[in-house]
């Protein structure tokens, strides 16, 4: 039973690594020196790719933070969606080594990767104006710019009976 | 004893600010081009909300207040002090609307921080923010702070001797490079938009070259040359300028913050022909021999806590902070907590200092000014010589700024008085961000930053800083950019008001 107990134990620790925890952008930014010059897992929504050569700067966000990845350009290639606005980035785990300050590029916050997996893609989100917000808003600009309007005719009106009266 | 105010005052202050919502209104409007280049259709009703209110305003302000009497000195300083908070509640009104801030007060910071071109920020979420939302937070620094839309409007209107007395007072912009009111301020805008073109196409240029499709570019270009003329420091991104990890993007922004933070008077005359007065200006002089000191010492100071090792990380790093903290621009590229918990505690004071001493008067920088500095340091010289000296001599002393200025006591009494006051801000400032539990040296950094218009961050400002916090830094970057004086101005007004009545 111990042997059986030991041999489960052992392959759970084995297991450990493939199952390592990625890392949030808070955690990585908040507590970057305990994770400097360490390998860490961190996923993202891609949100930039700067290529360089033979390699890129992938800017990975991950919960209100962003980080930039250096990886090969060919890894680079294969991120189709940017997220922005409009669009949902593709959605990549980074293995790495995590740099506070990067000696190679200026002292530099950042990840060198050593793999990366597309783990989904992208896509454009429609985004169509709310109908009745959209009605309301041009209802008041167009009452707005009447007003306006009223009060500059008023004001003329006024100078004229005013330079009459003179 | 000072008269009783009458309600004539009030009549002319609220007209004027009534023009002012038409032209916050209009402002307001731009960025619906951008929202239609980008399809981003859905923003366009906050934009045409926010331009209805603001023309509403206007009009009832215009038409119910209407008066013909002329603008005095206290008209216009009042005025200028509310318009610096009005129009940025009213620019407010799309931020919220898009959901770009968790609340209104948010919306209201992140308005102020972008029109007195501090940068400050609590948007929350920059990367995915529409792009018609986040061209209006830097063309509010460009337009507020870059241009100085209400001294141009003050101007425009042919108050010659009021704005001149107000720029000076309020925003630091003296006037006076041509004769004509309406030709210096043609000549402030002109000189903007050239330096605008010119930093678009290095952010640009830059952005290329270093793997950014055209198109990103040219729309990072255009705000980041925006928000760096003003000395902004506002950004499209949310790791700020460390999104590019690029020197060149850095060396553009270098380019920017430099010429934003040159006084005007200085660009006119050297675009005239007169380049030897660079290099006799005791502002340009000043300017960077406080980069270069200040600079230096943190470059030491980092090198010796082993945290840049390289010549280029010490450049990038602490050379590109000290800039953009001593032009109050603001730009960043580390983490703003990288400051708190990484930078050693002098390298922390120093760049404190040097936001607090700012950049050049008449220029779009914020702080105290480098040639108040620059008069307060040479009226201990001329005090230790004239101590040296036998009594029956005179000692004279004289600054250059474009012309020989001989240094009075009355210039030197009137940039001590500012000095003072900033100081006495910061220690309020400071005292407060304490009181809620964050560090000295963190809390100055923040302070400075707010109160300078700088907009360089320890990671103190976010979404989740007490409500209070929030209205103090807005307090400070609108009397930062305003100065004491107009705020007590308009205090004294406001009291006299309350105690004495409106005379008819």
């Amino acid at each position: 039973m111990k042997k059986i107990a030991l041999s489960i134990f052992l392959i759970l620790l084995l297991l450990v690594p493939s199952f390592a925890r990625a890392e949030t952008g808070e955690e990585l930014i908040q507590n970057s020196g305990s994770f400097d010059g360490k390998s860490i897992t961190y996923q993202g929504e891609v949100i930039g790719v700067l290529t360089r050569g033979n390699y890129a700067w992938i800017n990975i966000y991950n919960k209100g933070y962003a980080i930039g990845i250096w990886s090969r350009a060919e890894d680079a290639e294969k991120i189709s969606s940017f997220g922005d606005y409009t669009h949902i980035g593709d959605s990549v785990s980074v293995e790495g080594e995590f740099h506070l300050a990067c000696p190679e590029h200026g002292g530099d916050l950042d990840i060198h990767a050593s793999s990366l997996k597309i783990l989904s893609t992208g896509e454009k989100i429609d985004r169509m104006p709310i109908f009745s917000v959209a009605t309301l808003s041009v209802i008041l600009f167009t009452i707005s710019i009447f007003v306006a309007a009223l009060v500059k005719y008023f004001h003329k009106e006024k100078e004229k009976h005013y330079l009459l009266e003179e | 004893m000072i008269p009783a105010l009458k309600i004539e005052d009030l009549r002319i202050i609220g007209y004027n600010l009534g023009k002012i919502c038409y032209l916050v209104g209009g402002m307001i409007l731009l960025p619906v081009v951008v929202a239609l280049l980008y399809y981003e259709f859905d923003t366009i009703p906050y934009f045409l909300t926010g331009a209805a209110v603001a023309f509403i305003l206007g009009s009832f302000l215009s038409h119910f207040l209407r008066t013909k009497s002329d603008m005095e000195l206290k008209h216009a300083v009042t005025m200028a002090a509310i318009a610096w908070l009005l129009a940025p509640l009213l620019a407010s009104i799309p931020i919220w609307l898009s959901n770009a801030t968790a609340s209104l007060l948010d919306a209201s910071f992140e308005s102020i921080s972008g029109f007195t071109g501090t940068g400050l920020t609590l948007a929350l979420d920059i990367d995915h923010l529409p792009r018609s939302i986040n061209f209006l937070r830097h063309f509010l620094q460009f337009t507020g702070d870059g241009i100085g839309i209400i001294v141009v409007y003050l101007s425009i209107l042919g108050r010659t001797q009021i704005s001149s007395v107000l720029a000076y007072k309020g925003e630091a912009k003296e006037v006076g490079i041509r004769p004509s009111i309406v030709r210096t301020s043609r000549v402030i805008v002109g000189i903007a938009i050239t330096f605008l073109i010119i930093g678009t196409i290095l952010f640009a240029a830059a952005g290329v070259e270093e793997g950014l499709d055209l198109g990103t570019s040219i729309y990072d270009g255009l705000n980041h040359a925006m928000t760096g003329y003003a000395t902004g420091g506002f950004s499209t991104r949310s790791q700020n300028l460390l999104f590019y990890h690029s020197s060149w993007i850095e060396i553009a922004a270098i380019v920017t913050m430099i010429t934003g933070v040159l006084n005007f008077n200085l660009h006119y005359v050297v675009l005239g022909g007169k380049k030897r007065e660079i290099l006799k200006n005791i502002e340009v002089r000043l300017l960077f021999l406080f980069i270069l000191v200040i600079g230096l010492i943190v470059s030491a100071n980092l090198l010796f806590s082993n945290l840049y090792l390289t010549g280029e990380s010490l450049f990038r790093k602490s050379i590109f902070h000290v800039i953009s903290a001593q032009t109050t621009t603001g730009f960043q590229t580390i983490p703003p907590t990288h400051f708190m918990f990484f930078w050693p505690v002098l390298s922390m004071v120093l760049i404190s200092i040097a936001m607090i001493i700012g950049g050049s008067a008449n220029s779009t920088s914020g702080g105290i000014k480098i040639l108040r500095i620059g008069i307060l340091l040479k009226s201990i010289v001329r005090e230790v010589r004239q101590a040296l000296l036998p009594k029956s001599a005179f000692v004279r002393e004289t600054f250059h700024n474009i012309d020989d200025t001989p240094l009075t006591d009355t210039v030197v009494k009137g940039a001590a008085v500012i000095t003072i006051s900033y100081l006495l801000l910061f220690s309020i400032g400071t005292l407060v961000t304490v009181a809620y539990g964050y560090g000295m040296e963190d809390s100055m950094f923040e302070t400075s930053s707010a109160l300078g218009n700088v907009g360089l961050s320890s990671g103190i400002t976010s979404p989740s800083m007490p409500d209070l916090l929030k209205v103090t830094y807005m307090f400070l970057m609108w009397a930062g950019k305003i100065e004491i004086i107009a705020v007590l101005v308009l205090i004294g007004f406001i009291i006299l008001g309350i105690r004495r009545g409106f005379e008819r």
